[in-house]
């Protein structure tokens, strides 16, 4: 499944605010937030701040980058075929 | 590496110091605890102390650290029930029960003393006063389950973190292990999280709102409270589900 990637600013009270939409089927299912200087050695490293439907309430691991989050994004939708 | 948060020196009996709070003992009953609680051994951090499924083999009392009552998922992810602190007893009748429904393990290193199931029972027979203080004691701790269901339920991020710093403070001041406002907290992020059903993101984060606002400050696992009355406004904290006043109120 294709995903998209939209850059954002996100309000999430901290110094945490470079984020990605992450869009699928057009359709938005996650906010990947980048971890700022404050959270030291997992600086640089993505988190997923909200999902939503199928990664909704589900235990999410930092990501190191991008690819590894969408990667993980798409282990947990459903199969197109 | 084996670390015991020290006590200072001259502390008193975290044990004896615990129940007092509950109820008035008589000289017998703090000779006969001092007894007791003499026979510390070292456990280091991370380390059960029961397992759940064991069969229950007496009491464990903490005399030293912090250990945690957890559970787990399948897949690892560990909540954390309870914090015991020096002066707990962990599951006083638990005796009467064929298996742990649940673990108890050290977060930090401990000094603990294993109580047999005889010395429990032999306790409760000849020292009514002392049976009393455990007895309440079991109720605080059935109380602060509630507390913690509610923080974990309804309570706010930094509110979650702030009330576990507003109780921890109190109980560790009953015992003597609170000074000048400061107290060891020897917990990783990952603790913190488990214990409070956040992400070690958001407990970053909070814990940063707390520093920044002037509120704690917490390095090399040593916690001082800055301002306690805005802690406990942050939290929403009412202290009286520990009964710690309730010796001196009967």
């Amino acid at each position: 499944m294709n995903l998209r990637l939209q850059p954002v600013q996100v309000a999430t009270g901290s110094d945490d605010q470079e984020s990605r939409l992450v869009f699928a089927s057009g359709l938005l299912i996650a906010i990947l937030v980048c971890l700022s200087a404050q959270h030291e050695a997992e600086a640089g490293k993505w988190y997923l701040e909200v999902g939503f439907g199928r990664i909704h309430d589900v235990a999410a691991p930092l990501f190191s980058d991008l690819d590894e989050a969408q990667a993980w994004i798409r282990d947990q939708l459903p199969d197109p075929s | 590496m084996t670390r015991i948060s020290s006590p200072p020196a001259g502390a008193p009996n975290p044990f004896i110091r615990k129940l007092e709070a509950f109820t008035a003992l008589s000289d017998e009953d703090r000779v006969m605890l001092e007894r007791i609680s003499a026979e510390t051994y070292v456990v280091g951090p991370d380390a059960d102390l029961v397992r759940e499924g064991d069969k229950p083999d007496g009491v464990y009392l903490i005399m030293e650290g912090m250990a945690c009552r957890h559970k787990r998922l399948e897949d690892g992810a560990r909540q954390i029930m309870a914090y015991l602190v020096p002066g707990d007893l962990c599951d006083l009748d638990v005796a009467l029960l064929s298996r742990m429904d649940h673990s108890i393990s050290t977060l930090s290193a401990c000094k603990v003393v294993h109580l047999e199931p005889e010395t429990v029972a032999t306790i409760l027979e000849r020292h009514p006063a002392v049976a009393r203080g455990l007895r309440i004691g079991t109720l605080v701790d059935e109380a602060t389950l509630r507390e913690w269901l509610l923080n974990v339920g309804r309570r706010s991020s930094t509110a979650r973190i702030a009330h576990l710093f507003c109780e921890v403070f109190e109980r560790l001041a009953v015992v003597g292990r609170v000074r000048e406002d400061s107290f060891a907290l020897i917990l990783t992020q990952a603790d913190l999280a488990d214990t409070t059903g956040l992400s070690t993101v958001l407990v970053t984060r909070s814990l940063q709102e707390l520093r920044n606002g002037g509120v704690i400050d917490l390095r090399d696992s040593e916690l001082k409270i800055l301002d306690l009355p805005r802690l406990r406004k942050i939290a929403g904290f009412k202290a009286n589900y520990l009964h710690l006043g309730d010796a001196t109120a009967a």
